[in-house]
């Protein structure tokens, strides 16, 4: 092979990277609506894409409304958790003993299933906004302070004692040096946490069945209109794209004005 | 000499506070006047949950078995799938953007999909809990297969070793780590999956038992339940971790 013709079949490799899933989504797309054009099945199943597009034209204004519900919910939960989860996880490392005395215990319900307790909050709080969004902050937070703790934790010996060696309180240890240092543990928690309390908004909107996506989702389920759907499927799809950039946005942010680069993981 | 009192430590001071914690629950639900509907004391759920025991087992025996089944079903495809897409480049070049960004997309979601699409029994929540979990197992198996040392790969060729050969003897040891810790993730899911597809759609399991005495207000029963549903959720969880410990061993000693 000559060394050009190689080259071009390199790049032509290099685009397939970006060109194969395109295609993919694509023909995807074209096979569900001729195959719905042509072998039709009920409305209650499947929509095609045409039908779907229609419905998030029409039912704009109604769709940004839940759309709006659910977007504000969300963020106000992670906001909350964040808060919660770091203080929880800084205040849990400030000895061995309390480390040890709570540390496996948030563990613990970091390993059962805590969606079931949904209902709970419903009893507690009602049906609207503050039982949904205190359940977000209840899913979400546990990996927040899980992951501040752990950073906490893992800062290296050395610096402490370099700090402690040129008397640093343990105040100014722990913002100039415990906590920038756990930054890239507590934003790969913020990312959990963030997927969590998406997670705790819309399954409070299935439990509680009053606005917000998961409400629309609900409804049209239970009312054979698969078209509205999909429709809240696709804007919740962005609305989880859209929040997840925003937290690494913020990561980088972060990094920037720590002047030290870092990365951290993302979905577990 | 020092790792006795340790262990006494470690083990002691989390479960002294979970006690601490109980009682007080205990005393500030029974001197606080707090009413039963909105939080039982913790000896009346205890109570609750000897008094109900058989009813509970009924209905934990049910989720539980969904759970281990999309337990199953995901770890199987999961791991099939990642070997599919470690070995096919342009399976992976198609799929593994849209499965990353999966990843971003809340997926609990689908669950009202599910039952449009397979009804109201047992298939369509085994479904949507082998969809929530399969995907933490793809990735991290697609991760480990991939991130085989490319030394012992490359030894094996030289001793002229199959692609099975490698397969089996370098690849899966080198992926089974990133493999395991994502059966426990999956375990964790499976669970959180059969409970959100009972909230929706059941007439048994934990999660209906939950959901429906919520508007009786039956306090107590739901705490019982969400108990006997931490159980389960352990009970797999440990088997898996079980499991984790006995395969690192074998593949060790192989």
């Amino acid at each position: 092979m000559s060394g050009t013709a190689r080259k071009r079949l390199s790049r032509l490799l290099g685009a397939r990277r970006v060109v194969a899933p395109l295609v993919f989504l694509l023909a995807l797309f074209i096979v569900w609506e001729t195959w719905l054009h042509y072998l039709p099945m009920s409305r209650a199943v499947i929509a095609p894409p045409s039908a779907i597009f229609a419905t998030l034209v029409n039912g704009f204004p109604i769709l940004m409304k839940h759309t709006l519900s659910t977007l504000i919910e969300i963020v106000q939960g992670f906001l909350l958790a964040a808060v919660v989860g770091i203080a929880i996880g800084a205040l849990i490392t400030i000895s061995t003993w309390t480390r040890q005395a709570f540390y496996p215990n948030i563990v613990f319900f970091q390993l059962i299933p805590k969606v079931a307790v949904a209902p709970l909050f419903v009893l507690w709080l009602g049906v609207g906004t503050p039982s949904r969004v205190a359940f977000a902050v209840f899913m979400a937070f546990f990996a927040i302070a899980i992951a501040t703790a752990t950073g906490l934790e893992n800062t290296k010996l050395e610096t402490i004692r370099l700090c402690r060696s040129l008397t640093a309180s343990h105040w100014q240890t722990f913002t100039k040096v415990r906590f920038p240092f756990a930054m890239p543990h507590i934003f790969a928690g913020l990312k959990v946490g963030m997927a969590m309390a998406m997670i705790g908004i819309i399954v409070g909107e299935f439990v509680t069945g009053q606005e917000g996506l998961g409400y629309v989702i609900m409804f049209a389920s239970s009312a054979g209109e698969s078209a509205p759907l999909y429709a809240a499927l696709l804007l919740l799809a962005a609305l989880g794209l859209a929040l997840y950039s925003c937290v690494l946005l913020a990561e980088l942010a972060v990094q920037r004005w720590y002047g030290a680069p870092f990365v951290s993981e993302g979905f577990a | 000499m020092k790792t006795a009192p340790n262990i006494a430590r470690v083990l002691g001071l989390p479960i002294a506070t979970g006690i601490t914690m109980c009682v007080v629950w205990h005393v500030a639900v029974t001197s606080g006047g707090v009413p039963q509907y909105l939080l039982p004391a913790p000896t009346e759920v205890a109570r609750k949950l000897i008094t109900s025991l058989p009813e509970l087992l009924g209905h934990a025996a049910i989720s539980g078995l969904e759970a281990v089944a999309s337990f199953l079903l995901a770890t199987a495809l999961g791991f099939a799938g990642a070997v599919a897409l470690v070995y096919a480049p342009l399976l992976r070049e198609i799929f593994y953007p849209s499965i990353v960004g999966f990843q971003l997309i809340p997926k609990v979601a689908l669950a009202p999909l599910f039952i449009v699409w397979l009804g109201t029994d047992s298939v369509s929540r085994i479904a949507f809990a082998t969809f929530l979990s399969f995907f933490p197992v793809l990735i991290s198996t697609m991760t480990g297969l991939q991130n085989a040392d490319p030394n012992a790969v490359r030894l094996s060729r030289s001793l002229t070793a199959s692609e099975w050969q490698t397969f089996v003897s370098v690849r899966i040891p080198f992926s089974l780590p990133y493999f395991f810790s994502a059966t426990k993730v999956a375990a964790t899911l499976a669970v959180t999956g059969i409970v959100v597809a009972e909230f929706i759609t059941a007439n048994a399991g934990l999660g209906f038992l939950i959901l429906s005495s919520t508007p009786r207000m039956e306090t107590l029963t739901i705490f019982a339940a969400i108990l006997m549903l931490c159980f389960v959720g352990l009970l797999l969880y440990g088997a898996v971790s079980l499991l984790e410990r006995a395969g690192r061993r074998w593949f060790k000693g192989a």
